[in-house]
C-alpha cells in the first residue's frame, strides 16, 4: 500500500514538473515579451525606450537564459515566492493575488459543491430506486440536457430570463461575499455543471448495491425501505462517488472560468483569463501551478481515502 | 463481445443462405433497432444531421456576405430583409450563423481527425509494445486526462499563435509567396491542434484496452497459431470490436470539440474576427445584451441546441453499440 502510494505520489511530481518545464517554456518562447507589449500598447509607457526596457527586463530576470530562468523560477518557488505581477497589478507580489483571488472561487466552489452533490446523491439514489421507470428516465434525460448546455451559454440565458424578462433579480456584478444574492446565480450555476458527474455515478452505484444479497435480507427481514436505504445502501453507494473528485474540481475549474468571466467575479477564474491576456508571465505561471496542483491532489487524495472507506480494494 | 462475435457470426451463415432460424438480425441492425427507440437520441441525431447540413450548403447560399458591414443598418430586428435581424455593424446575423456553423463542423471534423489518427496509432503501439514505452505514453496521456483541459488550451492558443505569425511574416518576407501572407486560417490551424491534443489520450486509452483484451481471446491466439501478423490481428479483429466504443467517443469528442472552440471564441481567444464564431458571436451580443437581447440569444439558444443534440446523440449511440447492454 505505501509503496503504491509513494509510486502515485513521484508519478504526479513528476508530472507537475513536466508541466511546469512546458508552460513556461511556451511563455518562453511563444506569449511574447511582456515588457515590449508594455510599450506596443501604450498602455504604460510612451516609447519604446530599449535602455527603461533593458532595465526592466533586469529587474524581473527575464534577460536571463531560458534554463536560468526556469531553474530560478523553481528554486523561488520552492521558498515560496511566486515572484511579482508584471502588467496587471505591476509590482504587487503574485502571492497577495492569489491569497485575494483563490479564497473567492473556493466559497463559490464550495457551496456549488455541496449543493451539486446533495442535489446529484438524492436525483441519482432517486433514479437508482425507479430504475426504467419513467422517473429514472426522466431524471436522466434532464440530466443530460443541463450537461449539455455549456456554461456560457446558460448564464446569458438565465440573465435575459430573470433579468430582463421575469425581473426578478437586478444584474450580479462583482463579489459580495457568498451569501449575497448576487451569489445565488454563480454558485448554481457552477453546480449544474457538477452535478451529472455525481448523479451518474450516485445512480450506477445504488443500481448494483440494489441487487446485492444482504440488501434483499434486510428486506425479506420486513425491514423500512427508507432505513435500508439509510443504513445499508447509503455507504457502498458514497463511496465510489469520492472517486470523481478530480472530475469535479475539473468542473468546478471550467465553471469559475467563465462564470467568473460572464458575471466580472474577481476570482481565480478571471484572474487566468486577465493574466493569459495581459501575457503576464508570474501571473500565468501561478495559475497553471494552482491548477494542476488542485488536480494532482486531489487525485491523490481519492488514491488515500479510497482504500479507506472499501476495505475490498484494500485487500488487493 | 464474445457474444457480439457469435451473433454476427449467425447472421452471417444466415446471409450465406444454408441456415435460416426465423427473422435474425446482425449487431449493426441490433443498434440501429435499439437506437430508434431512442427518441431523444434520434432527435438528436436529427438536429446534428441539420447543422451539417448548414454547415456544408451555408455559406454558399447566405442572403449576404458574412463581412458586409452596413452600419445605417445596425441593431435592426428580425425583418424579411434580414431573417435574423443585424448587428452592431450591421452585418446580417443569418448569414454570419450559417457561417459560424461552418467553423464549427471545422473544427469537429478536423479536431476528432486529428485526435482519432493521433489515439488509435498511440493506443495500438502501447496495447501491443507494453512495457517502457507503454508506461510513458500512458504516463503522458494520464497528466493530459488530468490536467484541466480548458487551462491547456488557452494556454496553446495563446503562447503559440504570436511565433507562428511571426514565422510566416519571416517567410513571407524571404520568399514572396502570397500564401505565407494570409495569417486568418492560422486561427483555426490553432484551435484544431490544441484540441486535438487534450482530445487523443482518451482515444488512445479505448483502442488501448480494447487491444489488451481482446488479445486475450482464443480466436486471436487461434490466427496467432495460424501465422497471422500484428496488422492483420489489429485490422481483423481489434479494429471491429472496438468499432461500437470508437463511435461513441467520436461522437462525444466532436460535441465537445465544438463546445471548446464556442469556450474558447467567446474568451476572446479561440477564433478571431472577422472570422464567424458562434462562441465570438455570443460575446459580441453580450455587450448589448440589455437593449437587444437577440443578438446574445440567437448564437446562445443555437449552441446550448447543438451541444444537447450532440449529447442525446452520444448517449443513445452509447446504449445501442453496447452489446452487453442487450435488452
Amino acid at each position: 500500500m505505501a509503496s503504491f502510494l509513494l509510486i502515485r505520489l513521484l508519478r504526479w511530481t513528476a508530472g507537475l514538473l513536466l508541466i511546469l518545464f512546458i508552460a513556461y517554456a511556451m511563455m518562453y518562447y511563444g506569449a511574447g515579451d511582456p515588457i515590449r507589449m508594455m510599450f506596443i500598447q501604450g498602455e504604460d509607457f510612451d516609447s519604446e525606450d530599449e535602455v527603461v526596457m533593458l532595465a526592466l527586463r533586469k529587474k524581473y530576470g527575464l534577460d536571463e537564459p531560458f534554463l536560468v530562468q526556469f531553474g530560478n523560477y523553481l528554486s523561488n518557488l520552492a521558498q515560496g515566492d511566486w515572484g511579482r505581477s508584471i502588467r496587471l497589478q505591476v509590482d504587487r507580489p503574485v502571492i497577495d493575488i492569489v491569497r485575494f483571488r483563490l479564497p473567492i472561487s473556493m466559497q463559490l466552489g464550495f457551496a456549488a459543491t455541496v449543493i451539486g452533490a446533495v442535489a446529484g446523491i438524492v436525483l441519482g439514489i432517486g433514479a437508482a430506486l425507479y430504475h426504467n421507470r419513467w422517473q429514472d428516465r426522466l431524471t436522466i434525460s434532464a440530466v443530460l440536457f443541463i450537461n449539455g448546455i455549456p456554461v456560457f451559454v446558460i448564464v446569458p440565458m438565465l440573465l435575459y430570463l430573470l433579468v430582463l424578462q421575469l425581473k426578478l433579480i437586478d444584474v450580479p456584478y462583482g463579489w459580495n461575499g457568498v451569501f449575497h444574492i448576487d451569489s445565488a446565480l454563480p454558485i448554481a450555476v457552477i453546480s449544474i455543471g457538477i452535478l451529472p458527474i455525481i448523479v451518474r455515478q450516485t445512480r450506477s452505484a445504488m443500481l448494483e448495491v440494489k441487487s446485492q444479497l444482504y440488501v434483499r435480507t434486510a428486506r425479506a427481514k420486513g425491514m423500512p425501505e427508507s432505513r435500508i436505504i439509510l443504513r445499508h445502501m447509503l455507504r457502498p453507494v458514497l463511496t465510489p462517488v469520492v472517486t470523481t473528485l478530480g472530475l469535479i474540481m475539473i468542473g468546478l475549474i471550467n465553471g469559475s472560468l467563465f462564470v467568473e468571466y460572464v458575471l466580472s467575479i474577481p476570482g481565480f477564474g478571471l484572474l487566468t483569463i486577465e493574466g493569459i491576456k495581459k501575457v503576464d508571465y508570474p501571473i500565468i505561471m501561478a495559475v497553471v501551478v494552482i491548477g494542476t496542483l488542485i488536480i494532482f491532489i486531489s487525485n491523490f487524495l481519492v488514491d488515500i481515502i479510497y482504500p479507506i472507506l472499501d476495505p475490498r480494494v484494500r485487500a488487493q | 463481445m464474445s457474444q457480439a462475435n457469435a451473433r454476427a457470426n449467425v447472421s452471417r451463415v444466415v446471409d450465406d443462405g444454408s441456415v435460416f432460424m426465423g427473422e435474425q438480425r446482425n449487431l449493426w441492425q441490433d443498434a440501429a433497432r435499439r437506437f430508434r427507440r431512442n427518441w431523444l437520441a434520434v432527435g438528436g441525431l436529427l438536429v446534428v444531421i441539420c447543422f451539417l447540413f448548414l454547415a456544408a450548403i451555408g455559406p454558399a447560399s447566405a442572403p449576404y456576405d458574412f463581412l458586409e458591414q452596413n452600419i445605417v443598418k445596425a441593431f435592426q430586428g428580425p425583418s424579411a430583409e434580414h431573417f435574423l435581424g443585424t448587428d452592431d455593424l450591421g452585418r446580417d446575423v443569418f448569414s454570419r450563423m450559417l457561417h459560424g456553423a461552418r467553423t464549427a463542423a471545422l473544427v469537429a471534423f478536423s479536431t476528432t481527425a486529428i485526435s482519432l489518427v493521433i489515439g488509435v496509432l498511440v493506443g495500438a503501439w502501447s496495447g501491443i509494445r507494453g512495457g517502457l514505452a507503454d508506461e510513458f505514453l500512458m504516463w503522458i496521456s494520464d497528466l493530459i486526462q488530468a490536467m484541466p483541459g480548458l487551462l491547456l488550451v488557452i494556454l496553446i492558443n495563446t503562447t503559440l499563435r504570436r511565433p507562428i505569425v511571426n514565422w510566416f511574416d519571416a517567410l513571407y518576407e524571404q520568399t514572396r509567396n502570397p500564401f505565407y501572407l494570409n495569417t486568418l486560417w492560422l486561427d483555426y490551424v490553432l484551435v484544431f491542434s490544441a484540441l486535438a491534443l487534450i482530445g487523443w489520450p482518451g482515444l488512445a486509452r479505448l483502442v488501448r484496452g480494447q487491444v489488451l483484451s481482446i488479445n486475450e481471446e482464443d480466436y486471436v491466439l487461434a490466427a496467432r497459431a495460424l501465422g497471422a501478423s500484428e496488422a492483420h490481428i489489429m485490422l481483423r479483429h481489434v479494429i471491429p470490436n472496438a468499432m461500437g466504443p470508437l463511435i461513441v467517443a467520436v461522437t462525444a469528442g466532436m460535441g465537445g470539440a465544438i463546445f471548446l472552440e464556442a469556450g474558447l471564441s467567446f474568451l476572446g481567444i479561440g477564433i478571431q474576427p472577422p472570422n464567424a464564431s458562434w462562441g465570438s458571436m455570443l460575446e459580441e451580443g453580450r455587450r448589448y445584451w440589455q437593449i437587444f437581447p437577440h443578438l446574445m440569444l440567437i448564437p446562445a439558444v443555437t449552441i446550448g441546441l447543438v451541444q444537447v443534440a450532440f449529447v442525446f446523440l452520444g448517449d443513445g449511440l452509447n446504449d445501442a453499440l453496447d452489446p452487453r447492454r442487450n435488452s
